[in-house]
């Protein structure tokens, strides 16, 4: 391997009956990244990964993974995709599709099956397996499709909105999963618009909105670079927040106000000392007063907030 | 070659353990073995002979020849009853005499049936064609003889014109006479040319309803990502074609063995052993079955990479039932042109039908079977459906691969040849 990306992307663009999906988009992954694609709905995510995979090709742009062009479908025994759309044959029995979805990937019949015996054990589907997939709680069968993902050991994790539509538990089991590869050296990609989560798990992030990159990097690059001075603050209530908020007006340049909390953005050449006073002088209870760095959100809320607002375009394809 | 493999033995698995599968395979066979037996017991069936009196208006000699005609036949037995006029009431005795069921019916001879050849049959049941049909030739017989006699032709000449004809019916094929008989080539015919069809049709739908089934489950994209379309289409109708071969494997050997056994199963059935050698059999031979069974090879991967275009191209089963019609429009014209071939094989429209593609499959087999086909015409015939079946499945590849991710509004005709010919 002669570079450190397990995938390039040069100025891809894709448009779709005179919409365009995705215009002139370049990003590099850095081989064991845990990568985020953010950006609002509509953004280019999707598209953007099944270009990655095959699933559609790109209008113009190269597309390199694991250093050659040869696309997705070719590596797919590297790579474990889960799409957006989640799906597993209703008829078939949980052991013998996992089984399939891997030989697929071209993975060896014997091998695969030693593999999904082993998931289905460690996930606690075991006793499940010789049993149909419609026969299976809605949760065990989002287990299942992440097994077919994570089987045949991808060195390559693609995943476009994982956690959405997941219970609160298989949240945290395949996040903890991706913790857990991550650190064995898999290399994870995801899109996803919530941004707590990303700002949890991710190390580099790219943010798209309309199609075209707003920003990339390093998480922590990307925080330094936002700039700006922003602080966090508690109160004891909603009524408190609200008349504290209106005490410091003048002094903040932007608010993410969620009540009792809120994440302020000072104007240029504020103190923060400054707000503080403005608090205890008009007798607010804060239960929390921080200088932080700007979270992902409100990034994301300044550099893609008015892209965000992005028509709403109805989807006649699955494109 | 590995993952299309993976593709057809799931496919093929799947469908083997079906119900489905399993209840029409074992249903295959019943199915033949009561075409090999039930002719066979049919004809053997004696049956009761049924009781009628012939009724006649002072017409002994008539009246003898038609009792002596019915009695021969076996199907009658025969009371004669003499009436000096046919009057309402004697009508109603003998209806009443039906009713309490002391006979079966009464056959109605006035005095001028032998000038009008009209006479009356009144029974309980009337529907059995072949007791009609030796009542109807036992009175046109008797008839035709009293008139002869009446104009004072020579009673030796009447008992020669008598004498019965019989047509044996023999086809002759480039090796001789087969010792086939025509009636048994014409149910050979019409047999192959509804199995073709309905195999092919119904494998055919099976392959669309894998691909509406993978669209429905959303299971398509991770699908995709591992496999080429055409991959995943190619293992898809080679399963399912497997699937179809067991079956019909297992059902010719059914066939088979009822046609080699089938003068034991007419015994285990109680009728007499040459019942069944009385009912002539169409004899198989090697070159037609062969021919046959690479028809159906090509006549299945062409409508089947149609029906999967269909499957590729709708939502679901609702939406596919409207848009398979023109896809089945093409197999039920074939299979009317190949009923008319039956006829006449050799007919310009059963021999252009046998040079394309799309009706070659049923049609040829058919012609193959019920006449000789000159060998350019079968080469040229399979030369064409070779060439047709590349460029369908490949033209039908190229629309499933698009088809198979979009969901939403049906694509129109012209949207489907525009996915073709995108790159």
């Amino acid at each position: 391997m002669t570079n450190n990306f397990v995938v390039e992307i040069d100025s891809i663009s894709k448009r779709f009956s005179g919409h365009v999906a995705v215009a002139e988009l370049s990003l590099r992954v850095p081989r064991g990244a845990v990568y985020g694609l953010l950006g609002p709905n509509g953004a280019g995510k999707t598209t953007s990964i099944r270009m990655m995979m095959n699933i559609t090709q790109p209008d113009a742009g190269v597309i390199r993974l694991f250093g050659d062009d040869k696309g997705g479908r070719h590596h797919s025994a590297r790579i474990g995709y889960l799409p957006e759309e989640r799906g597993l044959y209703r008829k078939m029995k949980v052991l013998e599709h996992l089984v399939f979805l891997a030989e697929a990937k071209g993975v060896r019949r014997h091998e695969a099956e030693r593999k999904a015996n082993e998931w289905l054990d460690r996930m606690g589907l075991g006793d499940w397996k010789r049993r149909k997939v419609e026969e299976l709680s809605k949760g065990m069968q989002q287990k299942v499709q992440f097994i077919g993902t994570m089987l045949h050991e991808p060195e390559l994790l693609i995943l476009d909105e994982p956690f959405s539509g997941l219970d609160p538990i298989n949240q945290q089991v395949l996040k903890e999963t991706i913790v857990q590869l991550a650190r064995g050296g898999t290399t994870v990609i995801f899109s996803t618009h919530q941004m707590e989560v990303a700002e949890k798990i991710c190390d580099h992030v790219c943010i798209i909105a309309r199609g075209t990159k707003v920003l990339d990097g390093a998480l922590a690059d990307v925080k330094r670079r936002h700039g700006g001075t922003h602080v966090a603050v508690a109160f004891e209530d909603g009524a408190s927040g609200a008349t504290a908020m209106k005490s410091v007006s003048d002094l903040v340049a932007k608010a993410d106000d969620s009540g009792v909390f809120a994440e302020l953005t000072l104007l240029d050449g504020v103190d923060p000392q400054r707000l503080l006073d403005r608090f205890v002088g008009a007798g607010i209870r804060l239960r929390r007063f921080e200088r932080i760095e700007p979270s992902l959100h409100r990034i994301f809320l300044d550099l893609a907030g008015p892209e965000a607002a992005a028509p709403e375009r109805r989807e006649t394809s699955n494109a | 070659m590995h993952k299309v493999w993976a593709v057809v033995r799931r496919e093929f698995l799947e469908r083997v353990r079906t119900k489905w599968f399993i209840i029409s395979t074992i249903l295959g066979p019943v199915f033949f073995v009561g075409m090999g037996v039930l002719p066979s017991l049919l004809l053997a069936r004696k049956g009761r002979a049924s009781d009628i009196v012939v009724v006649h208006e002072h017409s002994p000699t008539l009246a003898e020849r038609v009792e002596v005609a019915l009695n021969r036949s076996g199907r009658f037995r025969v009371q004669r009853e003499s009436v000096a006029t046919l009057s309402e009431a004697v009508l109603d005795t003998l209806t009443q005499r039906v009713r309490r069921e002391d006979i079966d019916g009464f056959l109605i001879l006035s005095a001028a049936t032998i000038e009008s050849g009209r006479s009356e049959y009144r029974g309980r049941n009337v529907s059995s064609l072949s007791d009609i049909s030796v009542l109807e030739r036992s009175v046109r017989q008797a008839v035709i003889i009293e008139r002869l006699n009446r104009r004072g032709v020579d009673p030796g000449v009447v008992q020669e014109a008598q004498s019965g004809i019989d047509l044996t019916t023999l086809r002759i094929s480039r090796r001789g006479s087969t010792g086939e008989s025509g009636q048994a080539t014409f149910f050979l015919g019409y047999g192959l040319s509804l199995i073709l069809y309905i195999v092919i049709l119904a494998y055919g739908i099976t392959v669309m309803r894998s691909v509406i089934q993978e669209k429905q489950d959303r299971i398509i994209e991770i699908l995709i990502s591992s496999l080429k379309p055409f991959q995943l289409m190619l293992g898809k109708v080679i399963g399912v074609g497997g699937v179809g071969m067991v079956q019909m494997a297992v059902w010719a050997a059914f066939g088979f063995a009822t046609m080699k056994y089938r003068t034991q199963l007419v015994g285990l059935f109680g009728a007499d052993a040459s019942a069944a050698r009385s009912v002539q059999l169409p004899a198989l031979g090697a070159e037609l079955m062969l021919l046959t069974l690479v028809y159906f090879l090509l006549g299945y991967f062409l409508y089947s990479a149609l029906f999967a275009v269909v499957g590729a191209a709708v939502n679901n089963e609702t939406e596919a039932g409207q848009a398979q019609q023109p896809v089945m429009m093409v197999l039920i014209v074939t299979l009317f042109i190949a009923i008319a071939a039956l006829n006449d094989p050799a007919s310009e429209l059963a021999v252009i039908g046998s040079m394309i593609p799309f009706s070659a499959p049923i049609l040829m087999p058919v012609r193959l079977a019920i006449g000789d086909v000159p060998t350019q015409q079968i080469g040229l015939s399979l030369a064409s459906m070779v060439a047709g079946v590349a460029a369908i499945v490949w033209v039908a590849a190229r629309i499933y691969r698009i088809g198979i991710l979009m969901y939403g509004k049906r694509p129109s005709p012209r949207e489907l040849l525009r996915w073709a010919r995108q790159s």
